[in-house]
């Protein structure tokens, strides 16, 4: 587990790990309505990401713990 | 905005009046400065004896420091040996910092390395870094001797210099007979002059401890010269020159003279010159040691003393007349050889220059800070020529440094005015400065913050630094001069006196106004 | 020689190489590379903020220096406190050519040291009452300071100090914001980390203190966010956003003091010129506040024209025509200093190794003299770093991490640049070897460099070190005669 922080990007979404320096577009996010939002995120450079699915963050950039599944580090 | 054929940097740029409106407008509308006469009145309140009282009461806090720490003291021990790496067991950023503060005060390459201990060091220990580290400093640079000494973080969770290099050495990641000598430098005792010492009795010890059957005194006929933190090059080449006409042969240990003066013809070298092991290894068959900064050399004076059985002479630093004098009498005296005429000339060429200058130094008052034996030396060269210490600042001094500071003033009616202040940083000196001026401060290049801050009093109350010390980092080639033997004293006369002129001429300087006193002749 | 085609490059490396030891071998192999501008990530290639090398000589400092040197040690009204043994403090001192102006002493502390010169003692109680202690006669001393940080030196995390209860009583008894910063040198590869612990401690300590109080905003409030004011950087590059139309309200942190950090979360925007150190408190701004953030890039009448334009697009027209009014009357002198100097600088080939930023920020400014960059490294950079490198540098190009002594030398003896541009540490081994030097790190106590105005002073100073007669009379001629002689004979 890991922090985060997604923003809006020019197209789309952009996810962010300080920690390791990931700055990578998401190419899709499993869920992404109001009431339901997160789950398993996929990133451009062919990582995978889980964050818990919640409702979705009233404004970003939004900072949240993410879990790595696969892909590059 | 620029011009072509003027383009300005900072300075005198930012006093073109589309930069004074931008600076002046953050500082009026963002910065939430404190009402200009609050500072002012600050100001003036920092200069009075209210306020040094206050400023001497301190016991916490250090405001600018006159003195650094132990390892950067080892390095420059180090760099004197012959094809010796210096090896820092510690933080990687302070091996940065003593490399970029020899940088720059000597303006030349300076390589040392570290072993970049970082968080899982701190808590497992250094050693994996000693062996990794040992095995690749001793593969990569070419280095016959890797000197180690080390940074805080070592000493603070206790690592054994000595069982780890062993380990290192019996686990294969460095030959056996690899000579790796050290030294515990802990940061949070002494200054860099105790981690000079501490490295040179560490070097000392590694080679001659184990190996002194069938040495004894006087055998190679030869005396010892060590020479302390001393980052005057002029000081390493006086001494050899002496000794040499006095045909004194001389092991000089710790001689960072050639590598810390490299030409520039294309090649960059990374060891030259230097005190090799051979000669380290025969030291103790010197008729004697000779320490040319005894103050802060305790460690290495008692290791030549018990373990080589040298009588080592109790002398001052060779600085000014009568200590040089003694110097060389000494030397004399020990080696049977006599003092020749080519430096009684010498001694002569310097006295005439004293009786030459004497009128324009005879009187002046002169603060000093600088490292115990700096300090010493310079003060009895100044009553000798008629100069009045006042403030003699030393940071690293200790109560014997003071002991002997105060007998030393009160040798001469030129050390009546003169105080001795051990421990004391710049900011005391600055307080100082305002409450009972002297004409001029000699010390390093951070003095000049005091010579801004008395000007910005008033022109009257200005003391104007003169450069002599360590380190000199705002002006160039300085470390290149020479101040201890008569040469020594010659720059010192010479540097002093032009002072004094230079700053009267400063003060004469305006048309219709002081035309006296400007003299052509002087 | 200098043009290596891709496979040249790759063998210099190889040969590079060579020297270490196995195990260091493969690990230095992986930071050095060949550029390839077609690659999106430079994640495949070049691994970066990894440990150096024990025993291998990096050009690296600490987590100490990215915080007390970089990100605090300007703020000029507040006191830094270098928590520890006497060396750290001293050996930052004034240094660095943070610019400020003020009365050093009284109201700003810029070039001063302040240090609790820690002794044996102190080591073996605690140094928590010599700190509680310290402050209060900081603040009998020096009573118009606006707040104090205390800089952990290495023992500090090793002797379990509590420096933040301190600050917190402390802070409390004086009414000033006290800010306990956990800088040990020891913690992570570089001064990198120094630079985040620092940005989260303003984040933590200082940016939300005006949080809910009044501010006259305008709408065209920025910040300029990790500019140093390196010879007054910060000043040559502020001048311009002011004549565009912008209020600046923040320098962040050349010449910066507490009010201009705590009143920043009132900007529109915020500006980002070095990315690496302070990157991390603009996204904090971005998610806390809303603010934007973007980079941008000052170094050369190119880059900063782009730059000019991409900060006015998130304005209205009012600063879009101020920002062409700006590059309009800069335009003239630009060419001119180009004109003059570019014909004695085309085509020379420059290698930098230096930290933050410069490294790609100033390939612009080379490229605007007609100048070519031809291998560029960092001491301290991220991956996002290399990614934004790639980009500017040219196919087959040399890019380095953490480079070691050797390696620069080597690579400087195979590509016999024109011009090396590092720090100076590595100053004095180029003089030696004939080869053009400046300080990129210092501007080599020139500058600013920043801006319309620095980028004359840029131009001129590239110049008088490239074309100066000495590097043509290193060699006695008596030598050259033998070497001439030795050749022809053979």
């Amino acid at each position: 587990m890991a922090n985060i922080m997604i923003r809006k990007g020019a197209d789309g979404y952009v996810f962010y790990m300080p920690k390791r320096d990931i700055e990578d577009q998401i190419t899709s996010l499993e869920f992404d309505t109001p009431e339901k939002w997160g789950g398993e995120i996929k990133l451009k450079n062919g990582g995978i990401y889980f964050i818990e699915p919640q409702t979705a963050p009233e404004r970003l950039p939004y900072s949240v713990r993410a879990k790595r599944i696969d892909g590059v580090e | 905005m620029q011009t072509l054929d003027d383009i300005k940097p900072s300075y005198p740029l930012f006093r073109m009046d589309e930069y004074k409106g931008t600076i002046g407008r953050k500082r009026e509308k963002f910065e939430e400065v404190h009402d200009k006469q609050k500072v002012a009145d600050t100001f003036a309140w920092t200069t009075t004896k209210e306020y040094q009282d206050l400023n001497f009461k301190r016991e916490a806090l250090t405001i600018n420091p006159a003195k650094a720490c132990q390892p950067l003291g080892s390095a420059l021990c180090g760099l004197g040996f012959h094809k010796t790496m210096v090896y820092i067991h510690g933080s990687q950023g302070c091996v940065a910092y003593f490399r970029t503060y020899f940088n720059r005060h000597f303006k030349e390459p300076i390589a040392f390395i570290a072993d970049s201990m970082t968080e899982d060091a701190a808590v497992f220990g250094g050693q994996k870094n000693i062996h990794e580290g040992l095995a690749n400093a001793s593969k990569l640079y070419g280095a016959e001797m890797i000197a180690v000494s080390t940074t805080c973080i070592a000493e603070v969770i206790g690592d054994d210099l000595n069982a780890f290099i062993n380990n290192a050495k019996k686990e294969g990641y460095i030959a056996q007979e690899f000579p790796v000598p050290f030294a515990h430098t802990p940061s949070f005792v002494g200054s860099h002059v105790t981690g000079w010492d501490n490295m040179e009795e560490g070097i000392l010890r590694y080679f001659t401890l184990n190996a002194m059957e069938g040495k004894e005194p006087g055998k190679n006929g030869k005396i010892n010269i060590v020479p302390g933190f001393e980052t005057y090059l002029g000081n390493y080449r006086v001494v050899k020159r002496m000794l040499k006409e006095m045909d004194v042969s001389f092991t000089m240990l710790s001689d960072p003279e050639e590598v810390l003066d490299t030409p520039a013809d294309g090649e960059f070298r990374m060891y030259a010159g230097g005190t090799t092991m051979d000669e380290v290894k025969d030291a103790p068959n010197a008729i004697t040691t000779f320490l040319m900064q005894p103050m802060g050399l305790d460690k290495t004076k008692k290791f030549v003393e018990n373990t080589w059985n040298h009588e080592v002479p109790k002398l001052n630093i060779p600085m000014g007349v009568d200590w040089t004098d003694e110097w060389l009498m000494k030397i004399s005296e020990v080696t049977g050889k006599p003092i020749p005429a080519s430096l009684t000339t010498e001694r002569g060429r310097l006295m005439d220059m004293i009786t030459d200058s004497h009128a324009w130094l005879h009187g002046k008052k002169m603060a000093v800070f600088g490292d115990p034996d700096f300090t010493l030396g310079m003060v009895k060269f100044l009553m000798e020529l008629g100069v009045e210490p006042t403030h003699v600042v030393c940071h690293n001094g200790s109560k014997r440094w003071q002991k002997q500071m105060d007998k030393l003033l009160a040798s001469s009616p030129y050390g009546a005015n003169g105080k001795s202040y051990p421990g004391a940083d710049l900011w005391h000196l600055r307080s100082l400065c305002f409450t009972d001026k002297p004409d001029f401060m000699i010390g390093n290049s951070y003095g000049k913050f005091i010579q801004r801050d008395t000007f910005h009093k008033g022109k009257e109350f200005e003391v104007p630094l003169i450069r002599i010390g360590f380190p000199i980092f705002d002006r160039h080639h300085l470390h290149r001069m020479t101040t201890l033997g008569y040469e020594g004293a010659m720059y010192i006369l010479t540097t002093l006196t032009n002072a004094v002129l230079e700053r009267l001429d400063e003060d004469t300087k305006f048309l219709g106004v002081t035309d006296y006193n400007f003299d052509l002749v002087r | 020689m200098s043009k290596l085609t891709r496979e040249e490059a790759q063998a210099l490396i190889q040969e590079v190489l060579e020297v270490y030891p196995e195990k260091a071998k493969k690990d230095r192999a992986k930071h050095l590379m060949v550029n390839d501008t077609s690659l999106e990530s430079s994640k495949k290639c070049i691994t970066s903020n990894r440990k150096s090398l024990p025993g291998v000589m990096t050009m690296r400092g600490c987590a100490y220096a990215g915080s007390k040197g970089v990100v605090w040690g300007p703020i000029k009204d507040m006191i830094s406190i270098s928590h520890g043994p006497i060396g750290c403090g001293q050996y930052s001192r004034a240094g660095r050519r943070a610019y400020y102006v003020g009365t050093t002493g009284v109201d700003t502390f810029g070039d001063m040291c302040f240090t609790s010169d820690f002794q044996e003692k102190d080591i073996v109680f605690g140094g928590d009452k010599k700190l509680t202690k310290l402050m209060a006669e900081i603040e009998m001393l020096f009573p118009l300071n606006k707040g104090i940080s205390v800089q952990s030196e290495c023992p500090i995390g090793l002797i379990g100090d509590d420096i933040e209860a301190v600050s917190k009583k402390v802070a409390a008894e004086i009414s000033k914001p006290v800010v306990p910063v956990r800088c040990e040198g020891f913690r992570g590869v570089s001064q990198s980390l120094g630079h985040h612990i620092a940005n989260d401690s303003v984040r933590d300590w200082i940016l939300s203190n005006r949080d809910g109080q009044a501010f006259e905003k305008t709408p065209y409030d920025v910040a300029i966010l990790g500019d140093y004011n390196i010879g007054g950087d910060a000043w040559a590059s502020r001048i311009l956003l002011e004549e565009m139309g912008l209020r600046v309200v923040a320098q962040w942190s050349g010449d910066g003091t507490l009010a201009e950090m705590e009143n920043t979360p009132n900007v529109k925007l915020n500006l980002l010129h070095c990315y690496r150190s302070m990157n991390y408190i603009a996204r904090h701004m971005e998610e806390k506040y809303g603010i934007p953030w973007m980079e941008y890039n000052f170094f050369g009448p190119t880059k900063i024209a782009e730059s000019l334009r991409a900060i006015a697009a998130h304005f209205d027209d009012k600063i879009k025509e101020g920002a062409e009014r700006v590059i309009e009357k800069y335009t003239p002198i630009m060419n001119a200093v180009i004109a003059k100097y570019k014909p004695r600088l085309q085509g020379k080939k420059v290698m930098l190794y230096i930290g933050g930023l410069r490294p790609r920020h100033t390939i612009g400014a080379y490229e605007d003299l007609g100048m070519e960059v031809i291998g560029a490294g960092y001491e301290f950079a991220h991956n996002d770093d290399y990614d934004r490198t790639i980009k500017e540098m040219k196919d087959a190009t040399l890019i380095y991490d953490d480079a070691t002594g050797h390696e620069l030398d080597e690579f400087v003896k195979a590509l016999k640049p024109d011009l090396v541009g590092s720090g100076i540490k590595e100053k004095y081994v180029y003089h030696k070897m004939g080869v053009p030097f400046r300080q990129m790190h210092s501007w080599d106590y020139s500058g600013p460099y920043h801006g319309y105005d620095g980028f004359a002073i840029f131009a001129r100073d590239m110049d008088m070190t490239v074309n100066n007669p000495c590097w043509n009379m290193l060699k006695a001629p008596w030598l050259k005669q033998d070497a001439a002689a030795l050749q022809q004979a053979a």
